[in-house]
């Protein structure tokens, strides 16, 4: 079915930056209120999702070649995610320790605030994102390239 | 501290280096091999400038009691200068070497660039074994020195021989460096420390000692390719020829018997163990000797030379001959190296790599014949070369021990002039047999280089005898003198020395009655042999996952859910009847206050119910994004924001990405056929289970909405002082950080089993 119309095209790429925006949003007040890197991803991801619906997978991938190697950004937020946890050890702390310690001061920049939680959440982030973008990415791939031949 | 930094510098230069090249080599390939024999040139400087005896001692994890400790002992500098110096010699014939290589097999010169930095990383590993005091430390290098060299055997990737025998070196040596560890394990929580000295220092004769022993002479002995773990070895000959003259003869194999060495005072303790590490010694000699004399191909010929050479070595340290070990391993690692390299040049000048096709090669490689002769008579151990003390200190510690070991000695040193002889001889003597081309004076001057030194250490013997002496020192931890001199009145190790050459004469001269003989005993390895044995296990291991696959995997999408519903609903079901937490369950009151909530649990209900009369996939993928947005405002009356978030950003999700697959699909629900759908009266029963189960723990849930509530109230009073406004945050982040580890990973593993699902669909 399509869903391509001149509307959705145009409200589809409208939308595309302020999503994106809204899911860092989210991750770096994760610490303050509700959300996390988690929702962060989902929501960048619908992002990447509705583009795919409002184009297509062949065109998608057209546009967006970079597509192919959005599994980097999945193994890089995995990565970071075992880096965040592990790197304590090297210096004797427990795994999973997270700096500043309780007690000591965190410092701030507006919402963000310097800590290794959020360096952690970041990685949540990133194989979410990545996750959903590559999954999208391979269907696209695989019926693009179909579709192409057809 | 200068002296701390002066243990660590060779260590810090060949790791450094092996980032250099391979970062610079992936910008510009042909910068890598200067750089790379720089690198191996400064590790070299840096390891003859090693102070004797200093020690580096560095906290890593006080916690556990890890310190990295390294200390530039006698043994450490012996073999450090042995993964230098030969790596050097490597390097540079690898330079000369690779890009010829890369154009016979037809591939750019930037894929080269891999070797270099694998080999200076192999460099590295080998450093970091050598120096370590910490038994942690040193697992660490030895499993590095086997990844690393899984990747340089199966450098040719594209072949599946290659790739093969990358996998079995991987599984022979990565196996038994299992049981090292195992070892390491056992030590540490018997001493309550890692560090080898203190280990060495307490260790007492028993039964202890003997079992961990004997795990670490397997993991050493798989390490140096000893029988019967010795097949991997000619199996990795297909790797290019610098990564057999480097692995093959100074750095892979022969960290197997450092092993040994570094822990000597431990298994002297043992005359048991001793006596098995002896008989396979002997054992390595006389199948590595035997099937080297059956060998067509010059590289595999090598590589049981190999095999039997480390044989000698095994026999000596289990003699306690640890000096002479020592002096061994340093000469063998110079012939070695030098004739796999000229075995490579040998290759690279004709394109044959075996022995009946070639021959005559003395008169147009006259520089390469004489430094592989140097080498070759080194093998031999002919008289002006290393090689006539390294047999001599063999024979001197056979003839200590008794009649039949010194037998067996000259029997083994016999077939080794044999098949020195076989190599030699047959590629540069005889009949001309092939084209020759001109190669580059780097394949031809290490291995003349490392032929001179190999001449020069048996006309000064002092130097190579010192370093030895001050190996075996630091092994047996007592003084080990070793004086190397020519003598002219006849004692045993030179009669036997004299018996060898004469019989190994008369072999050569004999040759063509007996060369069926060895052929036939490959014959028989090849089918009964341990290498066999394991491709046998692999296949069965592999038929036995495929076939519990098949037994266990419920192909039905139908029935995979009904198994985990129905098993899910059985075990709650079991629970309630066992133990009835009758007051749980109550019929209360319908507040005024929930009558929103109420309604979207009837809406979601309704929907619920719409989803299971659809008849069209849209209609469907409505309605059940319609349950999911019902339940998440749920979450939202009854309090939890952020349950509530994910709820509705997951179900947008879906929702979207199932109306993209729509798109996709042809049209049509699509029915599986009619003898795979399950039978309707099964399929009610599963609905009818599954619902009242689900029914009982809502009712359970609703009927007291708050639950003991200890554990969150902790969490609410802890998440100030992890800095976090948020609790659900800090508990995912910092409380059950783990767990969030653990699922992140899980969806790391989903998205790998989704790309290779789609990658294999479409190969399909």
């Amino acid at each position: 079915m399509s869903m391509s119309t001149i509307l959705t095209r145009t409200i589809t790429r409208l939308i595309f930056l302020p999503t994106l925006v809204t899911a860092v949003a989210v991750l770096v007040k994760g610490y303050a209120g509700a959300g996390d890197g988690f929702s962060a991803g989902v929501i960048a991801g619908t992002g990447v999702v509705i583009q795919f619906l409002a184009f297509g997978p062949r065109e998608l991938v057209a546009r967006y070649p970079s597509l192919r190697r959005a599994p980097l950004l999945a193994w890089s937020g995995l990565l970071l995610g075992l880096v965040t946890a592990f790197a304590p050890v090297i210096w004797g702390d427990p795994i999973m320790t997270l700096y500043p310690r309780p007690g000591e001061d965190v410092p701030h920049l507006g919402l963000l605030a310097f800590h290794t939680a959020v360096l952690f959440d970041a990685a949540v982030f990133l194989l979410v994102f990545g996750f959903i973008v590559s999954v999208l990415g391979t269907i696209g791939n695989r019926y693009g390239s179909e579709g192409a031949d057809s | 501290m200068p002296e701390e930094f002066r243990v660590l510098a060779p260590l810090v230069v060949a790791a450094l280096g092996t980032a250099a090249v391979a970062v610079l080599g992936a910008v510009r390939p042909r910068l890598a091999p200067p750089l790379a024999v720089a690198t191996a040139a400064l590790a070299l400087s840096a390891t003859l400038l090693m102070p004797a005896g200093g020690q580096v001692d560095l906290p890593w994890a006080p916690t556990w009691g890890l310190r990295l400790t390294f200390a530039a002992d006698g043994l450490a500098r012996l073999y450090a200068l042995l993964a230098t110096g030969v790596g050097l010699a490597v390097l540079t014939y690898a330079a000369g070497y690779m890009p010829l290589h890369a154009a016979h097999e037809g591939y750019p010169l930037s894929r080269t660039v891999r070797l270099y930095s694998l080999i200076l990383l192999f460099m590295t590993a080998m450093l970091g074994l050598v120096l370590a005091q910490d038994l942690i430390v040193l697992i660490i290098f030895w499993d590095l020195t086997a990844i690393t060299s899984y990747y340089l055997i199966g450098y040719e990737r594209e072949q599946e021989a290659s790739r093969r025998a990358a996998l079995t070196a991987l599984l022979v040596t990565g196996i038994s460096a299992i049981l090292l560890i195992l070892a390491g394990v056992l030590l540490y929580t018997r001493f309550g420390t890692a560090q080898l000295p203190d280990i060495l220092a307490q260790v007492q004769a028993g039964p202890f000692v003997t079992a961990t022993g004997a795990l670490i002479a397997v993991a050493a002995l798989a390490k140096s390719a000893q029988v019967p773990l010795h097949f991997w070895l000619p199996q990795a000959m297909v790797a290019p020829t610098p990564v057999s003259a480097y692995l093959h003869s100074a750095a892979m194999v022969a960290a197997g018997v450092f092993l040994l060495g570094r822990v000597h005072p431990l298994l002297a303790l043992s005359p048991g163990l001793q006596n098995v590490l002896l008989a396979g010694g002997f054992a390595s000699m006389a199948i590595g000797g035997v099937l080297a004399l059956a060998q067509r191909e010059i590289k595999r010929l090598l590589a049981y030379s190999t095999i039997a050479q480390y044989g000698y070595v095994v026999v000596m340290l289990s003699l306690g001959a640890v000096e002479g070990a020592a002096y061994y391993i340093l000469a063998h690692a110079l012939i070695k190296s030098a004739l796999f390299m000229s075995a490579g040049a040998v290759t690279e000048a004709t394109g044959e790599t075996d022995l009946d096709r070639l021959g005559g090669l003395a008169r147009p490689l006259p520089l390469l014949a004489v430094g592989s002769g140097l080498a070759a008579a080194g093998l031999a151990a002919l008289p002006l070369t290393m090689g006539f003390f390294k047999d001599e200190v063999f024979f001197a510690a056979a003839s200590e021990r008794g009649g039949l070991v010194s037998v067996l000695a000259v029997a083994g040193a016999v077939l080794s002039f044999a098949y020195t002889w076989r190599f030699w001889g047959g590629i540069f003597t005889g009949r001309l047999r092939s084209q020759v081309q001109r190669i580059p004076a780097t394949l031809t001057l290490p291995v003349l280089v490392l032929g001179l030194l190999v001449m020069l250490g048996g006309i000064v013997p002092d130097p190579a005898a010192s370093l030895a002496a001050a190996a075996g020192e630091s092994m047996a931890e007592r003084a080990t003198p070793l004086e190397l001199a020519y003598h002219l009145d006849l004692h045993a190790p030179t009669l036997m020395a004299v018996i060898t050459w004469v019989l190994g004469i008369v072999a050569v001269l004999t040759a063509p009655r007996w060369t069926a003989a060895p052929r036939v005993v490959a014959r028989i390895g090849e089918r009964y042999g341990p290498d066999r044995g394991m491709f046998m296990g692999l296949v069965r291991l592999t038929t036995f996952s495929r076939r519990s696959r098949a037994f266990l995997e419920v192909r039905n999408l139908q029935w995979r859910i009904a198994t985990v519903l129905v098993a899910a609903a059985l075990v709650v079901g079991a629970t309630i009847v066992l133990a009835p937490p009758w007051p749980t369950f109550r019929v209360g009151r319908l507040p005024t206050s929930d009558w929103p909530l109420f309604l979207f649990l009837l809406l979601a209900a309704l929907s619920a119910l719409v989803a299971t009369r659809s008849a069209g996939r849209l209609i469907l993928v409505l309605a059940l994004s319609a349950v999911g947005y019902s339940l998440a405002a749920v979450f939202t009356f009854i309090g939890a924001p952020d349950v509530a978030l994910v709820a509705l950003l997951i179900e947008t999700m879906m929702t979207l990405l199932l109306l993209a697959v729509l798109g996709l699909l042809p049209i049509g629900l699509a029915r599986a056929p009619a003898e795979h759908e399950p039978h309707p009266g099964r399929r009610r029963a599963v609905g009818f289970i599954t619902t009242a189960f689900v029914f009982v723990i809502c009712w359970g849930v609703l009927s007291w909405p708050a639950p003991d509530a200890v554990m969150a109230r902790a969490h609410l009073e802890l998440a100030p002082a992890a800095h976090a406004a948020d609790v659900v945050t800090a508990i995912l982040a910092d409380f059950r950080g783990l767990d969030t580890l653990g699922e992140i990973t899980v969806i790391a593993i989903a998205l790998l089993g989704a790309l290779t699902f789609f990658v294999s669909r479409r190969s399909a």
